[in-house]
């Protein structure tokens, strides 16, 4: 045990020791300060609201956006759900709540892909490199189970992947923190759901948001795992991956018709689909059947890693 | 007698149909210096590659200390330590750090030990500096130096002298017959080139299409014995005759015998073979080095 903990440790120093990681973060870094900056300066921050009058504030703003529906087509198509969340307000007595650290904090979930796409960069290179270095042929004449070494990288992958996450979370939330103010520790937001709104707890609404983004993020990262353990090619894995995850997604609002689609991962990567308020990417799927095609592909990725890296010879280049 | 360091047994590796190493099978002990010799493409890195289990052996095994890569893999590669073709480590890191990597990998390598190895190889100036800036010479001390951490009983330098300016291969053979002696480690060093490892040897093994082709000890010539070439009729019985009234170790090549003997020995073992009927068609001395007959054993670098 302590063995593979040495093994991770080693992985880190790896990854942590390459300038390129650290420039992975700091591209973080400078997306969440420009998105404060972007969001504090041409976004609804619900600032109106905040004195003792908001009441009267939520009445005006829906006679102006009625009055801008007469006019404009296209405020016709989006002005009616603003003016039904302000009746919302209006007749439970809820005052909105400022906009704080924990709003920015959730809108940035959607920076998980951005992480996953480290990610795969990461797990693309960790078995991949070794090769291209030839330091694979150092690393494997030590007195450890080749499955050992290959499990190190993995864990190494996730927790990257977890650091980066928490890192997001975190960054987020104090840059949040400096734009926009701590606020309530609990605050509540309304929330549209199938019939009409509701209010929901914003720190349980911003962690799912997260939790769903983990599925799609740990499925790519051990998918070009995979890549790399077999090919030992980074850019094949990284490319492929990051090509699928982009255009997974696309290609499923084409094949959705068809039967066999629900084969495919990219149809049970977003388990948000089966909240409230959201319907299945294709008919007939259940939350169950996702979770069990996910767990196959999950499977066939990590087994086949480890069937090829540990059987496998090492030989020249 | 103990076990032997090294142990190959009909060692044969094959791929597809293609036969790379066609049963090799020596012992290496503790203390010797092992050249193992051959052309590129002879099957040399393959050979060192099933030695520490990067490839899969097709049949035989190979025991190092008596444990098995095949059934025993920790036990045997715990015993081993090496630098399979370029000592290629991490360049981003220094080498201070690439030797704490390796060490985390294998048990009771202290900090003390890193110490010494690195004044060992005579490192300690540049080890805090990145491998990257290293010149080859600098990263083949370092590959030894890892490769040393956790005292294994067999160090195996595959192509060690590469890329060395003489001064370096001079320096290398130091550290490599130091460590032969004094830590009592088999060291296997493989080589194209004999002339670079021959002064380094106790005895070589010379490969040749995957297949040994001769096994001889190093450094008889330091005590006068020359190499000598007898072709004679009929070879079988002359051969014997050499091996059994003289005592010599007599090496078929060709059809000719060669051998090892005393200049002064010569009239005698060429008297008592006419006296036995065998012709003598040609006897000289051959006056090259080990690299010459190197060149006679394994001729045309011919690859199958």
């Amino acid at each position: 045990m302590s063995r593979l903990l040495k093994l991770i440790q080693n992985e880190q120093a790896k990854l942590f020791i390459r300038k390129s990681t650290w420039i992975m973060y700091i591209i973080l870094i400078g997306i969440i300060i420009a998105g404060a900056f972007l969001t504090d300066k041409f976004s609804d921050l619900n600032e109106d609201y905040q004195g003792d009058d908001w009441r009267q504030v939520l009445q005006e703003d829906n006679k102006k956006l009625q009055q801008e529906m007469k006019k404009d087509e296209y405020a016709q198509a989006i002005n009616p759900e603003t003016i039904a969340k302000n009746n919302y307000y209006l007749e439970h007595d809820i005052q909105p709540a400022p906009y704080t650290a924990w709003n920015f904090v959730q809108e940035n979930a959607g920076l998980l892909t951005f992480v996953s796409l480290l990610t795969i960069i990461i797990a693309g290179g960790i078995i991949a490199n070794e090769f291209r270095w030839g330091s694979i042929k150092l690393l494997l004449i030590r007195p450890i189970r080749r499955s050992g070494i290959l499990l190190s990288k993995y864990i190494a992958t996730l927790l990257f992947s977890l650091y980066t996450t928490i890192f997001v979370f975190l960054f987020s939330w104090m840059v949040g923190a400096i734009f926009f103010g701590v606020g309530d520790l609990n605050p509540e937001i309304v929330k549209q759901v199938e019939d009409g709104f509701t209010t929901v707890s914003l720190l349980k609404e911003t962690l799912t948001s997260y939790g769903f983004q983990i599925v799609p993020l740990v499925m790519m990262a051990t998918f070009a795992f995979m890549i790399s353990a077999v090919f030992r090619n980074s850019s094949l894995a990284i490319g492929i991956s990051i090509f699928l995850m982009m255009g997974g997604s696309s290609v499923m609002g084409f094949l959705a018709q068809k039967e066999w689609a629900k084969y495919i991962l990219f149809a049970h990567m977003d388990l948000s689909q089966y909240t409230a308020g959201n319907t299945p990417m294709i008919k007939g799927m259940t939350l169950e059947f996702s979770i069990v095609m996910l767990l196959i592909y999950y499977v066939i990725f990590i087994a086949l890693s480890w069937m090829v890296f540990t059987k496998r010879d090492v030989a020249g280049q | 007698m103990s076990v032997a360091a090294m142990e190959l047994v009909n060692l044969k590796k094959t791929i597809g149909n293609k036969n790379i190493i066609k049963g090799l099978s020596f012992s290496i002990n503790r203390g010797e210096v092992f050249g193992f010799i051959g052309p590129n493409g002879a099957g040399k890195t393959t050979t060192i590659r099933m030695m520490v289990g990067l490839i899969s052996i097709s049949e035989g095994d190979v025991l190092i200390q008596g444990h098995s890569i095949k059934q025993d893999f920790k036990k045997a590669v715990r015993e081993v330590g090496a630098i399979v073709e370029n000592p290629e480590m991490y360049p981003f890191m220094t080498g201070w750090q690439n030797l704490k990597h390796y060490a985390r990998m294998m048990p009771g390598v202290t900090k003390e030990r890193i110490h010494g190895v690195v004044k060992l190889i005579g490192m300690e100036k540049a080890i805090n500096e990145k491998v990257g800036k290293y010149s080859l010479g600098m990263r083949q001390r370092l590959g030894i130096a890892q490769a040393l951490l956790h005292k294994p009983s067999v160090l195996i330098l595959d192509e060690p002298t590469n890329g060395l300016d003489p001064a370096g291969i001079r320096e290398m053979r130091g550290h490599i017959r130091h460590l032969a002696q004094e830590e009592n480690v088999a060291v296997i060093v493989s080589s194209h080139l004999l002339s670079e490892i021959e002064q380094m040897c106790d005895r070589i093994g010379v490969i040749k299409n995957g297949e040994m082709v001769t096994l001889q000890q190093v450094g008889a010539q330091d005590n006068g014995n020359l190499v000598h070439h007898l072709t004679v009729e009929p070879t079988n019985k002359a051969k014997q005759l050499l091996e059994e009234q003289f005592d010599l170790k007599v090496v078929e090549l060709e059809g000719d015998l060669s051998f090892r003997c005393e200049k002064e020995q010569m009239p005698a073992i060429i008297k008592s073979l006419v006296e036995n009927d065998c012709a003598i068609y040609q006897a000289n001395v051959v006056n090259g080095t080990l690299e010459d007959q190197f060149f006679e054993l394994i001729g045309e670098n011919t690859i199958e």
